[in-house]
This record gives structure tokens, sequence and C-alpha cells, in this order.
């Protein structure tokens, strides 16, 4: 099901027997019919998977991808010849191809040049390159992104917030940013 | 009401890579309180710059970016009426929250749309939009021609703008006049308007309550 990088392959045997059956949603399918590719698993062209993908694991697309994405710990990084429509979760987002969903991550998200996104980005760095395509919306508040990825805001003293670290959550529905006075004109 | 676009002809306007002094726009620029959230709706591209300079506040930045994806031909082919309301809507970007905006930015691309459809898409700007929201818009107005295709205007650090679009063929320009705009543009009126240094007319607009 995965592409298995040959580089890789004398070293998929003795790191798949330390894996905990719970280490991966698709660790076990993994030793079957997937390989890796650099430091990440990866889901080839000729794939197309329909529902919800999980892992605990840094991960590549490169085929077509549709559901959801939630790789909370993990980089995901979405290649030049992969597509995905679906809402993504992850630690790092990385697009070199297309994607139709709204892209959550607790740490950066990057849009690269020739990619092409529909949807809301939500990380507390974002970058897109110049050449990119992208329609949707981005968060530029810290307290909305905070807010948005369901973290837990710790209050210091001064009352500036500090992350507790926490994986992105899928933030309810109806979850609402305050909204502040008008822009002015000077 | 609805003004026909006129087709290419094969003269090349002069491309312009100076940066166009635009004090309306660097007007909005500097008076983006960092202290407070925004809500903008950029209709144009994606630039790190824009997201650079925008990112100076806090705020969400909406991207519509029409010209790639769709939104013009779109806009422009729809019958007036609930056609042009649905597909206004329809090339706006989903939003994950309601919360209204503040700013739009048009940049040039209302000169690519017939009168019908800047009516048509500012209406549906409007309804998410706060009273009082401002939406500033360029317009050729002194100059027959215009590119091809809209401009990719990147704000430098002061809030000067560079259109970083490449060079093509030029179209005819509308050349909609203040009264055209101030009748096409939804619920918004003209606040302010400056002839810039282009030939370019520079408006801003305030939505009525």
């Amino acid at each position: 099901m995965f592409e298995r990088s040959k580089k890789d392959d004398d070293s998929i045997e003795s790191q798949d027997a330390n894996r905990t059956a719970s280490d991966t949603a698709f660790g076990s399918l993994r030793s079957k019919v997937a390989g890796r590719g650099g430091d990440a698993a990866v889901i080839g062209r000729s794939i197309q998977i329909n529902g919800d993908l999980r892992g605990g694991e840094d991960l590549r697309i490169e085929g077509d991808v549709s559901g959801t994405v939630e790789l909370k710990n993990s980089a995901l990084t979405i290649g030049k010849e992969g597509r995905v429509k679906a809402d993504v979760y992850a630690r790092s987002i990385a697009v070199d191809g297309e994607t139709k969903g709204d892209l959550y991550a607790a740490e950066r998200i990057s849009v690269h040049v020739n990619a092409r996104v529909q949807g809301n980005i939500i990380a507390p760095k974002v970058s897109i390159e110049e050449g990119a395509h992208f329609k949707g919306s981005i968060e530029m508040d810290p307290a909305a992104v905070e807010k948005a990825l369901g973290k837990t805001v710790v209050e210091n003293k001064s009352g500036s917030a500090a992350d507790a670290k926490a994986a992105p959550k899928k933030p309810a529905k109806d979850a609402r940013t305050n909204l502040n006075p008008p822009v002015g004109t000077a | 009401m609805t003004a026909s676009l006129r087709r290419a002809s094969p003269r090349v306007p002069p491309d312009s890579p100076a940066a166009l002094h635009a004090p309306l726009f660097q007007d909005l620029v500097a008076g983006l309180d960092a202290t407070r959230r925004h809500v903008i709706l950029d209709l144009g591209a994606a630039s790190t710059a824009m997201l650079a300079l925008l990112g100076r506040s806090r705020c969400r930045v909406e991207i519509a970016d029409l010209a790639h994806f769709g939104g013009i031909d779109h806009l422009n082919r729809a019958e007036p009426g609930l056609a042009i309301t649905e597909a206004a809507e329809s090339v706006l970007p989903n939003r994950l929250t309601d919360d209204t905006i503040d700013l739009v930015l048009c940049w040039d691309l209302p000169n690519y749309l017939t009168l019908d459809a800047v009516s048509g898409l500012m209406g549906a700007i409007g309804r998410r939009a706060r009273p009082g929201a401002l939406a500033h818009a360029l317009i050729f107005y002194a100059d027959r021609d215009m590119k091809e295709h809209p401009g990719r205007f990147v704000p430098t650090a002061d809030g000067e703008l560079i259109d970083r679009s490449p060079p093509g063929a030029a179209i005819a320009a509308p050349r909609y006049s203040p009264e055209d705009m101030g009748k096409s543009m939804g619920g918004f009126m003209i606040d302010r308007a400056r002839l810039l240094s282009n030939g370019m007319q520079e408006f801003l607009f305030r939505l009525g309550s």
C-alpha cells in the first residue's frame, strides 16, 4: 500500500520489531504493505485512500487521500503528486501538492511554490511561498490560534499566554473568536 | 448597468516595476492597531510580503484569489440577480467562524468584472462585514488599457505597492467612473478617492449601516 524506499528497506524489519501494537493506527498494516521514505512513511502516487487516516509517525502523501488525516504528534508532507481532500491535523504540515479542507498544525504550516490549497489554515507559524495558490483564511491572531487548536493556555503572572505543547484538537464547529473594534484610517 | 469588458488588443502596456505610492492603502496599513483583532478579506492572491505586513497586527486574513480560482469568469458569466448572488458566495472563502470583516482589499480586480458582478460580489461581502467596514480598490482611470490579467500587488515594508504580475497582452480598461463605482459596490459608499501617479484612481469605500 505504501511505497518503500530501497535505502531504508534493510532497517524496516528491525524498527518494526520494536514497535508496539499501539504505536500507530496503521503500524501493523505497514509491516505488510508500507514502507519508509527518508524518515517518513510514504503513501505512493498510485494509492487512493477514502476514510480516516491516523498515525503516530511522520508521513508523506503522494497519492489521493480523502476523509480525515490525524497525525497529531507528527509531521505531514503533501508531495507534489499528493491530493488531499480532508481536514488535516498534525504537528506540522508542508504542502507541495493540492489540498481541499482545513489544515491544523500545532507548530507550523508551509505552503510551497506551485501548491494549491483551498481551506482554512490554523497554526502558530504559517508561510506561503510566492507562486503558491491559496484560497481560504489564515489565522494570525495568537489567541485565536490557541483557541482553535484547543490548546491549554496558562496565564502567567504578567498576563501573557504560554502554551502547554498540546497536540491540535478538532475545534468545536461553533467556536468563535472575539470581534474587536474597527480598523481605523490614519 | 452592465459594462461589457472589451477584448484584448495587441498593444502591451509599459511595465511599471517601480513602487506605487498609494496613500489610502498606506493609511489603512498604518491604521491597523496591533492591540486589536481585525478580519481582512483579500480578493487577490496570497503573498508573503502582504502576510508579513498584516502579521504586525492580530488578524485573520481571508484570501479569495479570484484570478487564479476562476472567480472572475464565474462572476462575469452569472446572470444578474440570484445567480450572481450565488456565484459571489461561491467565490468567497469558506469560513471557519462568522467573525465580521473589517477590511476588504480589492486591488485592481473590479476592473476585470462587470458592474453587475462587482455589485453582486460586494453585496455578498457586505453581508459578511460589519457596518463601517472599509474596502480599498484601484481603478484604471486615465489609461485606456490595462493588463489582460489582474495585477499581483505586493506591498513594500512601508506600504507602497509593486505589481509583480508578469507582462502580457493588454485589453481596454473599462475606466469605471467614480459614479459607476459609487453605485456598484453593494452597500459600500465612497469615503475617499485619490488619483495616483500611474493614472489609477485609488478608492476607499465604507459600508453603510
